[in-house]
């Protein structure tokens, strides 16, 4: 009997059955729930494997076998005389004071915060504070004075602070094309400015013929100056703004609705109903922080009398916006385009284009299904119902045709949504430039001998390129080929002179972003590296010499003639700006007015032709890595996709039935390593391979790929991460997120060993009640109801919604049976129930007054911490993970390492399916859960740890301490959230697969390490020294055999801590106040799912925006709040970190009966088939139980013995 | 029949045993002794600034001809002493560890800090400025200059010229950075690792004094560390601070505070109180207070120190 079993159904187990695979996966409200495919299938062999406390290789030292290990054991050996053992004196440890120029402000130990912004891939752009350590920028947070950034920010800003200290990155400019020494010379950037003068002068007398630039697409004011300087000066030269990622359909749409290119700003925080049509604006967007932001505000209701907004989706991929969707179909971009026509159709826009194309779809093999029809039908009512004019957004994504964009347009113009949810911008000539077409001219113009001088700047097309431009080629036919770059790549390696390009974090510039938030961009570092910024080196060819070509200069210059910044004026605004990190924000231009003539010619223009097997659809994304330009950022490198949770590759991602068809189904994880059979992709005669992936809620006949992988000149990270997918996007006919036709097959036979590594099922958490979500309707009806019957014993319960949803409406009230005689109270407590002993460690009680008594700790004191998690907001983006590995110092720890479940990743995003089917209008849902170490009251890992390493504090935190650990690993066997940590190797101290001292003797011992970690610290090279400047000095490096966790930002809880106490505020000077200081994940979260404070905190009245004030600390609110539970909450092991159940908000009128179902009984729980009739009957079943049991019940004997010594127990301790 | 063995070896098993046990309380002894922060760290006393060999001779040198400086056996430099500034000229300790009161580091002071007594036209220029064992300080303060002129050097192609210069100036004794040159120390006081959070203005601030965990430095002509710094150190104070807190303005007066803390643990303390002078100098309220505060306050638990 498992403890999650409702007791009233004891009787029919009697039998104890063979353990039923199915209903393990059922979660308690009845729908199936599940993490993967073989757990949906649960083959045998997958259930083998997830019963493992790890997989069988985590404890496992070596690839292969122990005579391999010997082998290197000895090599080590002999190499150990190289490395000579260090003195036994002291070492001298030196302390550098500052000289004679001692910065304005710095005090040494203390972090100082600047404002900067940061130019993403796609076209984002991030306001950021810099956290600072005498000059090292540690750490990277949102800027919440920037409005798009509003305080947080994504993964990738995160990450991007790794990226600067790079080991890898170009140190010195480089010439080429000489004698192979020479190549190999350092050149000066005095070298670089001789030679441009020279050659830049002679290139300004012909006017610039035969001189192009590519530069990177950006919205900035100084290199918009710049480039108008380099027109100037050079009238016949190509300027081609590049991103390699954007789709030309975007601002086509734009430029036929509304006359000229314009990009959409979207308020949804005033959206009641959301339509997108394959736009993933929660994810690879643009303004993700900023419509994570308005979204989720939409979708938290904390009373019952809240509304929510509703969001549609119609896709091909499975993305993050899918993922939070109320209704989703699953289509190919073809269908899509469809759906939007007959929205069109029936909200009266574009209509005889709109009916003519919703013909055709109905026509095309019937895909156009009843269901789909209905599904129009119903999504037109909705955006029509009374009121919702101008609280309604549509949205088109990059994979749509231009048609569709323009079609969008219109109908939200028609709904009233311009101006209201959504708002336009002009966009700047090189902002609405095609990248595609502008690389296409460049690299004819190099094929016919046109260009003499090619500048990239911040671009890789080498590597980007479609693959008919074959642009690596022909960059060759340039005589001069100029790139600036951070990273050595692609481009670089073809180039003559490579440049160091500055690190944001290193230059200044300035940005716009997409709402229209001009921030500067300011340097906290000097350049490493000496590199120069992509102003600099512009400055330079137009003439500029080395002093002249100053950053600084060139961006104030710029401001001297903006508004607002001119004449005596200037020197307060500019010094404002960089104070603040917002220099203006762009006044609201009027809205423009739709052309609906254009429109419906476009979409008449358009045709519909469905995908089929050997015509598939491929849809284009960024992944975590973006661009490609992260491509040698560990952090991001091993960040698990948000749905595949696959990490160090892209895959393609295929639907079952495509891969059926073609027989690429993956291997189920087992034991083995997985791999995945290699197929190629080929369309408009270019051909790439890639490692197909099947996950549920992919359209068939559709193949989703992802940008930025398979580098092939990049640093040691990156080297050998998945497949460049480049070459087949952007190739004439489709566009660079779109192409039809294309053709799969299986690679040969040689080839089909890829190896797929991913977080899925690590750590699941076995089909309880662990994600909880219910309809909006459900929390209507019984959000504020409290479960108040007597469970088994007689006992009382009191449950709140969100427990009822659980296993605890199912198993008996928790009593302790020992309480605490120093606790002084017996149910009082931290926010709600009763309160847990807190462990067993004598530690608790490590505190001792003046006669040497121990003193208790006393949870009713002082500020208890906890955290809360909101699964209705949050939306899987794993910005929280990247913050975590950036505040605590987390090392990566590379493919093969995750393989064996060693990933290091204090805070995880645990992915959920639930529900039987992935297509139609009810398709089943896709659910995000943060999870963390929840700082369990009556922690498990610490009653196990035999050296009292993880004990508990008296503000309820569960300690982690280092020093003490002998890693046993006993504690993470214990915990019931697997959300321990242990550092197999010393991580810290170096990159992977980097070099090592006697590298060559071990390789020729063997072939070398396959496990670079396995590597002594004291043989590795020391390259990454400028790594170490990068950490965290407030946070310990963990070394080999040391477990670690969550510890709740100790570090800032601390510092916050003396802050307070010598700041002397008035008032209660111990209390540290709500939202004096956040935690790393908390303060990165777009979405503001999570919210960390002092439970105890109740009374204390906060203001609020818009004149209102709240009681009590946010997480002390949310903590009492209905909708929190406890992940596992029946183990009593009483969390901290308590979630709050989602809310999903479906359409009324296309609610299934099944789901219906739940809405009317969503207590209903599946963890035994049948469930109960209705919750009355349940109580009265729950009160007459021991009584109404037959006689002849197997389970009776041993409950009656359970039952007396419960009761004599309770008896005894006088409870 | 013949013994085997000779009789005396009966009592070998219990010499054995005996000699077994006496190694063992021997080893147990020596480790309690020996294996402790206390007897390998307390007493480390480097000779302070940090710098070259080259430079250090020569300082010696011109030290030895001074003859002012005092003579320290096994310290062939006598480098800065704390004696003479923070114990013969009264300087207080925030004269130099500026920020202690701020920050959780305490900061060892810049070169500017220096040049503020040691630059000529200052002070006592014949006290002060121009002695040969302070060169250090000068040349740290013209380090900018000097690297400017030998960056220029290079710039014009005279690499020959810039080496000599470099030469000369000693370069290598110090890390020259643009600027200025900083002087670099060595650490004494150094906590492992581990312990991620010894925050010197929370200390301060409550009223612990220098005193309690530097001793009398102004005492000393090269510091040394004379408290170990181990856990159950700190822990002690920790679970009774009373004895060890001093009102605030006496913080950094390292003389008072030893002579009452001395007085102190002698028995000696002020009349009616074993609080440091509380009654005269308004402590009293504060420490009652602190008496009173939830114990987060003083803590003592891991994560305190440790994360």
């Amino acid at each position: 009997m498992s403890l999650d079993q409702c007791h009233s159904t004891v009787g029919e187990l009697a039998v104890v059955k063979p353990r039923s695979v199915a209903n393990d996966q059922i979660g308690v409200d009845g729908r199936k729930y599940w993490r993967g495919l073989e757990d949906a299938a649960d083959a045998p062999e997958f259930r083998d494997w997830l019963e493992k406390e790890l997989p069988t290789d985590a404890s496992r030292l070596l690839e292969s076998s122990r005579r391999t290990f010997l082998k290197l054991m000895g090599a080590s050996v002999a190499l150990a005389g190289a490395a000579t053992l260090p003195g036994c004196r002291r070492p001298d440890h030196k302390i550098y004071p500052y000289s004679k120029n001692v910065p304005e402000d710095v005090i040494p130990g203390r972090s100082i915060y600047f404002a900067t912004s940061i130019a993403l891939p796609g076209g984002a752009v991030e306001g950021l504070l810099v956290e600072s350590h005498e000059g090292r920028p540690t750490k990277l947070e949102g800027n919440p004075l920037h409005a798009g950034s509003n305080g947080k920010s994504s993964a990738m800003a995160q990450a991007s602070i790794l990226s600067l200290y790079d080991p890898d990155r170009l140190k010195d400019p480089r010439f080429t094309g000489l004698s192979k020494e020479e190549n190999e010379k350092p050149r000066s950037w005095q070298d670089f400015s001789a030679w441009s003068m020279q050659h830049f002068g002679t290139l300004k007398d012909t006017q610039g013929a035969g001189l192009a630039f590519i530069v990177d697409k950006k919205r900035s004011p100084s290199r918009d100056a710049m480039k108008q300087r380099v027109k100037a000066m050079y009238p016949k030269a190509m300027w081609v703004a590049y991103d390699p990622t954007q789709s030309d359909d975007v601002v086509k749409g734009s430029e036929i609705a509304f006359g000229k290119p314009m990009r959409e700003v979207l308020h949804l925080d005033k959206a009641d109903v959301i339509v997108s049509f394959d736009r993933d604006f929660l994810g690879d967007d643009a303004a993700m922080i900023r419509n994570s932001r308005g979204f989720a505000s939409k979708r938290s209701p904390l009373t019952t009398k809240d509304g929510m907004n509703r969001l549609y989706m119609v896709e091909s991929s499975l993305s993050l916006t899918g993922a939070k969707a109320d209704h989703r179909i699953a289509m190919a971009p073809g269908g899509i385009a469809t759906v939007a026509a007959a929205l069109a159709s029936a909200l009266g826009v574009a209509k005889s284009a709109a009916d003519r194309i919703a013909g055709q779809m109905a026509g095309a093999a019937g895909e156009m299904s009843a269901e789909t029809s209905k599904f129009v039908a119903e999504l037109a009512k909705d955006l029509k119902a009374e009121g919702r004019t101008g609280k309604v957004v549509v949205l088109a994504g990059p994979s749509q045709p231009a048609a569709v964009h323009a079609l969008c347009h219109s109908m939200n113009a028609a709904l009233g949504a311009g101006g209201n949810t959504v708002h336009y911008r002009a966009m700047s000539e090189d902002e609405a430039s095609s990248s595609v077409a502008g690389l296409k001219t460049i690299a004819d113009a190099l094929n016919a001998g046109k260009i003499g001088t090619l500048v990239c700047i911040g671009v890789n097309p080498a590597y980007d390129a479609p693959g008919d431009l074959k642009f690596a080629d022909a960059m060759g036919k340039a005589a001069q080929r100029i790139t600036l770059a951070a990273e050595p790549d692609e481009t670089i390696e073809r180039s003559t002179w490579h440049l160091p390009l500055a690190h944001t974090l290193e230059s200044w510039g300035d940005l716009e972003s997409v709402e229209g938030v001009f921030s500067p961009v300011q340097p906290m570092i000097a350049p490493l590296y000496g590199a120069k910024s992509e102003l600099e080196v512009l400055a330079m060819i137009c003439g500029d010499d080395l002093e002249k070509a100053d950053g600084y200069e060139l961006v104030r210059n710029v401001w001297k003639s903006r508004p607002g910044f001119t004449g005596a004026n200037f020197e307060k605004a500019w010094r404002r700006g960089l104070n603040d990190g917002v220099f203006a924000t762009a006044e609201k231009s009027a809205q423009p007015s739709v052309n609906d003539g254009p429109v419906a010619a476009a979409l008449g223009a358009w045709t519909y032709s469905p995908a089929s097997s050997d015509k598939m659809d491929l849809v284009f994304g960024m992944g975590a890595i973006g661009d490609g330009r992260f491509s040698n950022n560990a952090w991001l490198n091993e960040l698990p996709d948000p749905i595949t949770k696959v990490v160090w590759d892209n895959v393609a991602l295929v639907s079952e039935n495509t891969a059926k068809k073609f027989g690429l189904e993956q291997d189920p994880e087992t034991d083995k390593k997985r791999y995945t059979k290699v197929i190629d992709i080929s369309v408009g005669g270019q051909m790439i391979k890639a490692a197909p992936w099947t996950i549920p809620g992919i359209p068939d006949n559709t193949v989703v790929l992802r940008f930025g992988y398979g580098r092939v000149n990049v640093g040691l990270v990156g080297e050998g991460t998945g497949h460049n997918v480049y070459p087949i996007s952007g190739l004439v006919g489709s566009s660079r997120r779109f192409a039809a036709g294309a053709k799969i097959v299986r690679a040969t036979e040689g080839e089909r060993d890829y190896q797929v590594v991913t977080t899925q099922h690590h750590g699941s958490m076995e089909g309880r009640a662990i994600v909880r979500e219910v309809d909006l309707l459900a929390w209507q009806k019984f959000g504020d109801a409290r479960d108040t019957n007597l469970d088994s014993y007689g006992n009382q319960r009191d449950l709140a919604f969100a427990e009822r949803l659980g296993e605890l409406s199912h198993t008996p009230v928790n009593i302790n049976a020992y309480v605490n005689p120093q606790r002084g109270h017996k149910d009082g407590g931290v926010a709600k129930g009763t309160q847990a002993e807190n462990g067993s460690s004598s530690y608790q009680y490590g505190s001792k007054d003046a006669s040497g008594a121990s003193r208790p700790v006393d949870f009713t004191k002082g500020p208890q911490w906890g955290m809360s998690i909101d699964l209705g907001s949050c939306t899987g983006c794993s910005a929280c993970t990247i913050a975590c590995q950036a505040e605590n110092n987390i090392p990566v720890v590379g493919k093969i390492e995750v393989n064996k479940g060693r990933e290091m990743h204090w805070i995880r995003v645990d992915r959920y399916f639930a529900g039987d089917s992935f297509t139609g209008i009810n398709a089943s849902s896709v659910f995000f859960q943060p999870v963390a170490c929840v700082h369990c009251e009556n922690a498990p890992c610490e009653t196990v740890c035999p050296v009292n390493a993880t004990v508990h504090g008296p503000e309820g935190i569960n300690y982690m301490v280092y020093n003490r650990c002998i890693g046993t690993r006993y504690c993470a066997n214990n915990c019931p959230y697997k959300v321990r940590r242990f550092n197999f190797f010393d991580y810290g101290v170096k990159k992977i697969n980097g070099a090592y001292i006697g590298q060559e003797a071990m390789e020729s011992v063997g072939a070398g390490p396959k496990n670079h970690n396995l590597i002594p610290p004291r043989l590795r090279e020391r390259l990454d020294e400028i790594t170490k400047l990068g950490m965290n000095p407030n946070v310990t490096i963990r070394s080999r055999g040391v477990m670690e966790k969550c510890n709740y930002c100790m570090q800032r809880i601390n510092e916050a801590r003396i802050e307070i106490k010598l700041k002397n505020l008035p008032g209660d000077r111990e209390k540290i106040p709500d939202g004096f200081f956040q935690v790393a994940c908390q303060q990165a979260c777009p979405s503001d799912a999570i919210t960390f404070g002092d439970l105890l905190d109740t009374k204390t009245p906060y203001p609020e925006a818009g004149g209102k004030t709240r009681t009590g600390s946010r997480a002390a609110n949310l903590a009492a709040n209905p909708r929190s539970y406890m992940l596992l909450g029946y183990l009593n092991a009483r969390p901290r970190t308590t979630h709050m159940a989602g809310i999903r908000n479906p359409n009324p009128a296309l609610v299934s009966e099944a789901r219906q179902k739940l809405i009317d009984d969503p207590f209903h729980h599946g963890g035994h088939e049948g469930g109960h009739e209705s919750e009355h009957e349940h109580a009265a079943e729950h009160k007459g139980e021991h009584a109404a049991r037959p006689a002849n019940n197997a389970f009776d004997p041993a409950k009656t013995i359970t039952d007396s010594g419960y009761k004599l127990s309770l008896a005894v301790l006088g409870a | 029949m013949s013994t085997i063995f000779p009789k005396w070896t009966n009592q070998l098993p219990t010499m054995l045993l005996g000699g077994a046990l006496s190694t063992l309380v021997l080893v147990v002894g020596c480790m309690w002794y020996y294996a402790t922060p206390k007897f390998w760290r307390a007493g480390y006393a480097p000779s302070q600034p940090y710098l070259s060999e080259q430079m250090e001779s020569r300082l010696i040198l011109n030290a030895r001809a001074e003859t002012r400086a005092p003579e320290i056996p096994g310290h062939t430099f006598p480098g800065f002493s704390h004696q003479i500034h923070a114990g013969k000229l009264g300087m207080d300790c925030r004269y130099c560890h500026s920020q202690i009161e701020n920050s959780a580091e305490a900061n060892i002071p810049t070169a500017s800090t220096c040049m503020g007594c040691h630059a000529d036209g200052h002070v006592d220029d014949v006290l002060y400025a121009k002695k040969s064992h302070v060169q250090f300080i000068r040349d740290a303060w013209e380090a900018g200059a000097r690297f400017n002129e030998i960056e220029g050097l290079k710039k014009e192609g005279k690499h020959e010229e810039a080496e000599a210069k470099a030469k000369a100036y000693e370069h290598d004794a110090l890390a020259v950075v643009e600027g200025g040159a900083s002087i670099p120390w060595r650490r004494i006081h150094k906590l492992p690792d581990y312990v991620r959070n010894f925050p010197h203005n929370a200390h301060i601030n409550a009223g612990v004094s220098c005193y309690s965990c530097h001793g009398a430095i102004h005492e000393m002509p090269i510091v040394h560390q004379v408290q170990p710094l181990s856990m159950s150190w700190c822990l002690e104070c920790h679970a009774n601070p009373t004895p060890y807190l001093v009102p605030k303005d006496k913080v950094t007066d390292l003389k008072w505070v030893r002579d009452q803390l001395e007085g102190n643990k002698n028995g000696a303390a002020t009349k009616g109180s074993d609080v440091l002078g509380a009654d005269t100098l308004g402590g009293v309220d504060q420490l009652k207070k602190l008496e009173q505060k939830p114990l987060h306050l003083l803590p003592q638990n891991c994560g305190a120190c440790h994360f």
